[in-house]
Order: structure tokens, then C-alpha cells, then sequence
């Protein structure tokens, strides 16, 4: 019946031709809304350190968001402007993107990023805790600014030129250590630096064929500066004298003047050269450098333990530079010499190449003597990795997929450091693994799939220790949608490494397992449901030496842990004028063994319209978090955020 | 009643056909497919698939539906399921071949067939929704994080971690990190500067190069200490003590016959003391240094 309506309406529609339309707007189109609000946090119990180190959510008056699409239908200088932001006003961290675009003419998309980047754990880094100094010291406040603006001219056309240009920058303050024979010296720092990529290519892209050419660049500057203001003593981590004399420090200024440049070149390409062949291939060259400048002032009562030499006061330059040649390449082809196979052949190589050299000339005043001390090392890190790929895919039918692989990884990687000193000055590794995979993909109606997948491997040569060396890797999805309101899913990984060597004796393995469910029936007319429970479990031990007697120890991690998140929509039932909306849920992680914690953020939020533009909302949330063996670093706090939201 | 819409369809068939331009033997034509399908085809129309009716170039002039659908003759003649092409209801890789007709050659494509979606069947309208009544291309974060971690269920688990990059916050996405299209880097991870991994687009003071490399940042990359998704531990680290992330690998002796990387440090490292149970107290250049090869400044 409503097809038949349908077509009585079109028909009616045909046979009133001479009927004018109605006419189309003529001026931009405004659609979205705005949400200002204001913040509350009823106090942080417990760290406030912690709280700043996850949270770091403020009280306050907010522009909390927006999201709206100005469009033109008469498409003069623009299709559509889209602009979202988020979190604005003291927040710890605020976004805004914008697109503008014209069909065939150009695409233009700005996006911005500001976070609030502060680290303060004494469990972290604090040696003087034992006595009574609370001090994380590599602590750290910054911002982070983050920013990419990409111009494309002419989407859609066979050849597409585009720009772009990306930002990274940071700056803040911090406390790190300065590090000297037998002491080291907690001191504050500042933090800068920046970098900034520019880019430009073309696109061609052709029936057959496409190609992308890319040139780009980089800038890098870093200025980090450690201080410590003359005029204070600071006796550092170490409160034992040194030959019966005690170190300490009375002023330091350390400054890192460190820039950066690189080239790169970027070549893509897919082709079907048949109607049974693909190929795709990248070319990718860049060079980055670095060079630097470190001047180093610092006085107090020093020890050099080359040369078993006191010293009050010294002053170092170190001027170093290092370049990366790094090349990669890929090449493959998809075959389909069968309707239901499909063969897909890849070969990929990555080879960096690093080299530098620091040149440092230091002055040491000991008893009224001058002693200069001058030395030149010189590094080398090389890293070439290749990995050859087969793939076989069978359609067994439109409903089975089956797949089998194979994959060889080899490589060689080596450092060297000119003169030789310390216990090692250069090594070197080979790289040799064959893995062997597998996969089935089998959906027996729309609403069910199911997908397992292994992977399994043996090595003859690995880089360290901890890298997978023989290990299997299980993965299996579910995927059911037993009513067209109603999903379910299971996802189950698990991996298992072992490096059977004398010494390391590595046995790791872990598993996770998950469920999720969704249900909006009646299409979320009244309420909809959702949620997430994860079950994970990681076991890892491996054999070390003991710095301090050489003695062979375990090193044993484990994490227990549960995770949920769920989220409750509820809807006031159709019909009223102003209908409510209440969302609540959240999440919860557990877990015990070698870092056993709590971390818990229930939420709710209520919408209450109060007319076609204006709607406020109330939202409250709760953050506790406890760690068993650093209980003083647990806190919990409650936010509540009202606020009023626009829409044109 | 069934006979009468089925000659009415027929009817308005020929109408609408005669006041076009001709089509290709066996093709209905969009405005055919709209007569029954009208809120799909008004979906359609707010998405850039759109451009097809318009976009002679292309071929499809007048027949998008059926760029992907196939021929609609036989289906308007005798409207069933079983006569029209629902990519929804194909193989993953016969869905795809859909898409890649227009779609293959393409820069987001070049790493597609080393991408863990394309071997594990998972077709490009797992993510794209084609009639709009989702975004063809989610952008909002919240939206893209939540597609992604629907299948994805334990990386979404690893987020809800007290110490984790702020994706459940809305601040990141999936693919700020991951190209869904697949790279060249394991696990289908971004590039920065052509060959970079792409955690320096944000962590650009990471990046160097160093004069003093640590050796697992180039060779292993960032996830050999640190868990991207979420940790228990602070800043992410695999380890709950810093020691031990560092300890675990160096613990060869010198000129040892075991054949990998990273010695054992001096013996005057005594870990009853708290100076040394965090190595990154003095070694606090990890990531490489510019002017130290113990990396200590």
C-alpha cells in the first residue's frame, strides 16, 4: 500500500508539471548547536597530584561545545563550512575542526588541539621519599599544541594538487635530574619545542592507475633548560660523602639549543594492470638531521671519578649532529587467476641508517686550576628489516572465507660507538622469523559472522630479550544480530611468546576476552542499552641479572583485571512537548597482581528541552581511583556540569 | 493488489524512462529504483555518491543506485530479492569489488592489501554506511571511536585504564594512530614524515635523530615499553616498576653467547636503593640523547 501511494504521489506529481515548485532557499543554511555551561568539583579527596595526572578537569564557566554546518545552496564560495569544537575555557584539553568545501574545487580541513600535559607520581621517580621529600622528579606540567591545516584543489578531478602544513609544539615547566659522578641533583627545567612539517603534492588518479608524488619537510627546535639559582645548596639523591667529602650544588644552568631539519620524498602507486591483476607499491626516502648546541655552567662541590678529582665550578660545550637516512619500499600484487582465489604477494624493506658525533670541550676548575678536558664520540645505529608475504584467500562460498599465509621477517641491526668505552661499544643482531598464518571467515546469514584467526611463529635470531621470538597468536570474533534492535558480540585474543634461550628463559602470555551487547528497541524510542565487559589476564616471566651482585633473578608481572562500560538512553515516550531524555552509566576497571587497582567513573546526564531552541542539561560524574601499594596517590572526586544548549 | 503495483511500477517505468535519455540494456534508472525506494534514495542524495547522477564522466549518469546494485530491469518488473545485487548480502571480498570498481585506485588504497580488514574479510560498508542514514565517513570522534571499538572490544577495555591516551574523553581518535585502509607499519599504524612512525606527529621531541640512539625506539618501536592503548601502570609503561621495563632486556653479560641485544648496567647499581629503582631517574634521555651515550642528559 505505501509503495502504491508512492506512485499516485509521483504520478500526480508528473501529470502537474506546469505547477511551479516551491522555491529552494536562497541564502546559507545554519544547522548545529552550541553548549555553554559551568563545572563544579566538589573537592579532590585524596591526590590531587594523581587527579591532575588523569583527570585534570577544572570548576568553571565552559564552552563546552559545538557542532554546526553552515551551507549555501547557491554553492558561491562555499558547498558547506562544518566547525566542531570541544572543552573550551581552562580545560585540559580543547579542539576545534573545521571543513569547508566546494564541490570540484577545493577541500579544506583546520584542526586544532590543545592538551594539558602534567605528570606528578611520586611513586614515580622519588629516591627522597624515604625521607620525607615528596618530589616525583621527572615531573612535568606542559601544554601541548597541536595543529594541521590540509588544502586539496580540485577533489574529484583526475589530477588533485594538495597542501599541508602540521604543528607540534610544547612548552611548559618540569623538574628532572642533573646527573654528575657520584651525586645527581634534582633540579626544576623548562620544557620547549616544536615542529613543523610542510607538504605538497599531487594525486592522479586514472581508471586504471593512480600515482601520488609527495615532497615535504620538517623543522624541529627544541631549547629544554635545567637551573638551579645561585645562592641555595642542593646535597641531591645521594647524602653519602665521596672520600669523606660531601657533593652538592650550588647553581647550574644547562641549555639544550637543539634544531632539526628533514627532506622526504613519498611515492604511491595502485594499478590493475588486468581484470585479474592489482598492484600496489610505496616509495618513502626521508633524511632527518639534528644538530646541537649544549652549554653547561654549574657550581658547588663536584667529583670527577675518572680522575678521582674534587672540582668547584665547570663549564661544558658539547656541539653534536646526527642524520637518519631512512628508506622504505613496498611492492604487491593481488592475483585472481580463479573467481574464488585470490593470491596476494607483498614485499616490503625499511633500512635506517643513523650516524652522529658530539664533540664536547669541558673546563674544570679544581684548587685555583684550570683542567681542560676535551673528547669526540662518534655513533652509528643501522636497522635494515624485509618481510616477504604470501596470502592465499578461498571463497569457499559467498558464506565461507578461508585463508592460509606465510610470512619470512629478516634483518640485521647494529650500534658502535668511536672510541670504545664502558662495557659494550658495539653490537649486532641478526633478524630471522618465519610465521605461518591462518583464518576463517564464515557467515551463514546476514546477521551472523564468525572469524578466527592464528598465527604462529618460530625465530632463529631476534633483537632482544622481550621481542617475540616463538609465539602464537589466537584471535576469534562473533558478531549476532538476532533482531534488528538486538546485537551481540565476543571478541577472544590470546597470546603466548616463549624465548627458551639460557638466560632469558621468557614465558609470556596473555589472553583477553569480551562481550558486548546492544539493544534499542523500537528504534531507541524509549530507552536503549549498551555495554562492554572485558576479562584480561598477563603472565610474564623472564630471567635477569641483578646490577647490584650479578645473581640471577625472575622478574614476574601479572594483571588481573575486569573492565565494563555501559550506558543506559533513556527517552520520555513520544507525544509530550518537552520530553526529557536521562543517559547514565560508566565504567569500572579492577584488576590485582603486581599493581593492583581501582579506577571507577560512573556518569549521568539529563536533557530537558524548554522549547524548539533551547535545552538544559545537568550532568554528574564521579572519578575514584586507588592503587593498593601507593594508596596516598588515590583520590576520588564528584563534577557536576549544568548548562544550556542552543540550536538555531 | 500486488499485480496492480507491480503494473503501476512498470507504468511509471516506462514514463520515467521515455523522459530520459535512453539507458544500457537491462537498467532501470535512479528514478525508477526512487518510486519504491524513496528514503534510500533521499540518503543516497546527501552523500558524495551523489555526484554520480550528476557526473557524466563516470558513467553512471541517471543509474547510481545501480553503479552498486547492478542492472534494476528484472527487479522493477518482478520487485523481489532475489533479482537485484545487495552488496549487504555478498562475500566481503565480492562487496568490496563493488566499492574498488571506483574506489581502488585511490591513495587510501595503497595499503589495503596489507591491511588486517582486507585479510580478515571485513568489507568497506562494515565502516562506510552508503544511504547516509549514518555519516558515509564518520569524522566526530566520538563517533569514530565508537565504530572502531564495536568490534575492537579489547582495545576499548585497555582505554577504560586509569593511564591512556584520551580517547574515551573524545581528545583522540582510533585513526589519529591506526590507518584503517592499512600501512606498511605493523598493526595498520599512521607515518609521519613519510616513514616515521606516526607517534611523532604528537611526540615530536621523540623523533631526533639522536646522537646516541636507544636501539628499541628505532627497532622495536614506542610499544616496546609502553602500552598505547592503556596501562595500569604510570605513563603507560608494560611494567609496574620502571626497572624492570628496563632490566628485562639489559641482562646480558658482556661477550655473552646468548645473541641479543642490551648488557647488563655496572655493578654499582645496588636496586636497594631507591635511587636506583627508577633508571629513568638519571637515564632520563630513554628515548635517545643528543649529548650523552649513557644517556643521561
Amino acid at each position: 500500500m505505501k509503495t502504491l501511494a508512492a506512485i499516485l504521489a509521483l504520478a500526480a506529481a508528473l501529470s502537474a508539471q506546469d505547477t511551479p515548485p516551491p522555491a529552494p532557499a536562497t541564502e546559507p543554511v545554519l544547522t548545529g548547536w552550541v553548549d555553554l555551561g559551568y563545572r563544579w568539583d566538589t573537592g579532590i579527596g585524596g591526590s590531587l597530584d594523581t587527579y591532575r595526572s588523569i583527570i585534570n578537569l577544572g570548576s568553571g564557566p565552559k564552552f563546552l561545545g559545538t557542532d554546526f554546518t553552515l551551507a549555501d545552496p547557491k554553492h558561491r564560495w562555499f558547498d558547506t563550512i562544518q566547525v566542531r569544537a570541544d572543552s573550551w575555557g581552562d580545560e585540559p584539553s580543547s579542539s576545534l575542526h573545521v571543513e569547508a568545501k566546494k564541490s570540484g574545487v577545493y577541500d579544506f580541513n583546520a584542526d586544532y588541539r590543545d592538551f594539558a600535559y602534567f605528570n606528578f607520581l611520586p611513586s614515580y621517580a622519588d629516591p627522597l621519599f624515604g625521607q620525607g621529600i615528596v618530589l616525583n622528579e621527572q615531573s612535568f606540567d606542559t601544554r601541548r599544541k597541536i595543529a594541521a591545516l590540509s588544502l586539496d584543489i580540485r577533489p574529484g578531478h583526475w589530477w588533485t594538487p594538495y597542501f599541508g602544513w602540521d604543528h607540534d609544539s610544547s612548552s611548559g615547566t618540569g623538574a628532572t635530574v642533573f646527573v654528575t659522578d657520584g651525586n645527581n641533583y634534582p633540579v626544576p627545567n623548562t620544557l620547549r619545542d616544536s615542529t613543523d612539517l610542510y607538504r605538497g603534492g599531487v594525486r592522479f588518479e586514472k581508471p586504471h592507475f593512480h600515482v601520488t608524488l609527495e615532497e615535504g619537510g620538517t623543522v624541529f627546535k627544541s631549547d629544554q633548560s635545567l637551573f638551579q639559582n645561585p645562592g641555595s645548596t642542593n646535597y641531591g639523591n645521594f647524602s653519602t660523602p665521596v672520600f669523606g667529602q660531601t657533593l652538592y650544588l650550588n647553581s647550574l644552568l644547562a641549555d639544550y639549543g637543539i634544531g632539526g631539519s628533514s627532506a622526504y620524498s613519498k611515492g604511491l602507486l595502485t594499478a590493475n594492470a588486468t581484470s585479474w591483476l592489482d598492484i600496489f607499491g610505496q616509495f618513502l626516502y626521508s633524511q632527518p638531521n639534528s644538530n646541537v648546541h649544549y652549554q653547561q655552567t654549574d657550581a658547588g662541590n663536584l667529583y670527577l671519578q675518572s680522575q678521582i678529582l674534587f672540582y668547584s665550578s665547570e663549564q661544558t660545550l658539547i656541539n653534536a649532529a646526527s642524520q637518519q637516512p631512512h628508506t622504505t619500499g613496498s611492492l604487491g600484487a593481488e592475483i585472481r587467476p580463479m573467481k574464488r582465489l585470490r593470491i596476494v604477494q607483498a614485499w616490503l624493506t625499511d633500512r635506517l641508517h643513523d650516524a652522529g658525533s658530539a664533540a664536547s670541550a669541558q673546563t674544570l676548575i679544581s684548587a685555583g686550576t684550570s683542567i681542560p678536558l676535551s673528547s669526540l664520540i662518534a655513533s652509528t645505529l643501522v636497522s635494515n628489516y624485509n618481510q616477504e608475504s604470501v596470502d592465499i584467500l578461498y571463497d569457499a562460498s559467498s558464506k565461507l572465507t578461508m585463508r592460509g599465509g606465510y610470512r619470512y621477517v629478516w634483518g640485521n641491526a647494529e650500534y658502535a660507538f668511536l672510541p670504545p668505552a664502558g662495557l659494550v661499544s658495539s653490537d649486532q643482531e641478526q633478524l630471522r622469523q618465519n610465521v605461518g598464518l591462518g583464518s576463517v571467515t564464515y557467515r551463514p546469514a546476514q546477521k551472523i559472522s564468525v572469524t578466527g584467526e592464528v598465527e604462529g611463529a618460530s625465530s632463529s635470531g631476534v633483537y632482544f630479550r622481550t621481542s617475540l621470538y616463538n609465539y602464537q597468536k589466537v584471535r576469534a570474533q562473533v558478531h549476532y544480530q538476532p533482531l534488528p534492535s538486538l546485537s551481540v558480540s565476543g571478541d577472544f585474543t590470546l597470546l603466548d611468546n616463549q624465548n627458551p634461550l639460557a638466560g632469558t628463559n621468557y614465558d609470556y602470555s596473555s589472553y583477553q576476552e569480551s562481550v558486548s551487547l546492544y539493544w534499542a528497541p523500537q528504534g531507541s524510542k524509549i530507552f536503549d542499552i549498551q555495554g562492554t565487559y572485558t576479562r584480561s589476564d598477563l603472565k610474564s616471566n623472564i630471567g635477569y641479572l641483578d646490577p647490584g651482585d650479578l645473581s640471577q633473578q625472575v622478574s614476574r608481572y601479572r594483571d588481573n583485571a575486569n573492565t565494563g562500560s555501559a550506558l543506559i538512553d533513556l527517552n520520555w515516550p513520544k507525544g509530550k512537548r518537552f520530553a526529557p531524555k536521562l543517559a547514565m552509566g560508566g565504567s569500572f576497571f579492577i584488576s590485582s597482581g603486581s599493581r593492583p587497582t581501582s579506577y571507577y567513573q560512573p556518569e549521568m546526564k539529563l536533557w530537558l528541552p524548554f522549547g524548539k531552541h533551547v535545552s538544559w542539561f545537568s550532568e554528574w560524574r564521579y572519578y575514584g581511583y586507588g592503587e593498593a601499594f601507593t594508596l596516598y596517590e588515590g583520590f576520588r572526586t564528584h563534577l557536576v556540569t549544568t548548562g544550556v544548549r542552543f540550536t538555531p | 493488489m500486488c499485480q496492480l503495483t507491480r503494473s503501476l511500477v512498470l507504468i511509471l517505468a516506462v514514463v520515467v524512462g521515455t523522459a530520459r535519455a535512453a539507458l544500457p540494456p537491462g537498467y532501470a534508472g535512479s528514478d525508477t529504483c526512487k518510486i519504491c525506494h524513496e528514503d534510500i534514495y533521499n540518503g543516497l542524495a546527501k552523500t558524495p555518491h551523489h555526484q554520480l547522477a550528476a557526473d557524466a564522466k563516470r558513467g553512471w549518469q541517471g543509474r547510481e543506485c545501480e553503479a552498486c546494485h547492478g542492472p534494476g530491469q528484472a527487479h522493477t518488473e518482478g520487485p523481489s530479492a532475489d533479482n537485484i545485487q545487495n552488496p549487504a548480502k555478498l562475500s566481503a571480498a565480492a562487496a568490496d569489488k563493488i566499492c574498488l570498481t571506483c574506489h581502488l585506485n585511490q591513495p587510501t588504497q595503497v595499503g589495503r592489501l596489507e591491511s588486517s580488514h582486507a585479510h580478515n574479510q571485513i568489507s568497506c560498508t562494515a565502516c562506510h554506511k552508503v544511504h547516509a542514514s549514518e555519516p558515509l565517513v564518520v569524522r566526530k570522534a566520538d563517533a569514530v571511536n565508537k565504530q572502531c571499538g564495536s568490534c575492537h572490544l579489547n582495545a576499548w577495555a585497555q582505554f577504560q585504564r586509569p593511564f591512556h591516551h584520551k580517547l574515551p574523553e573524545g581528545d583522540m581518535t582510533c585513526v589519529d594512530c591506526h590507518n584503517p585502509h592499512g600501512t606498511i607499519r605493523p598493526a595498520m599504524l599512521q607515518s609521519f614524515a613519510a616513514n616515521d612512525p606516526g607517534c611523532f606527529k604528537c611526540h615530536g621531541d621523540k623523533r631526533g635523530p639522536f646522537t646516541f640512539e636507544h636501539a628499541p625506539v628505532r627497532f622495536e618501536g614506542c610499544q616496546a615499553c609502553h602500552e598505547p592503548h592503556g596501562s595500569a601502570n604510570p605513563r603507560m609503561l608494560t611494567r609496574a616498576d620502571v626497572r624492570f621495563v628496563c632490566l628485562e632486556c639489559h641482562a646480558n653479560l658482556p661477550n655473552s653467547p646468548v645473541r641479543v641485544m642490551g648488557v647488563v648496567p655496572p655493578s654499582f647499581h645496588d636496586l636497594r636503593s631507591p635511587v636506583y629503582q627508577n633508571c629513568t631517574v638519571c637515564h632520563q634521555k630513554i628515548h635517545g640523547s643528543h649529548v650523552d651515550r649513557n644517556l643521561l642528559k
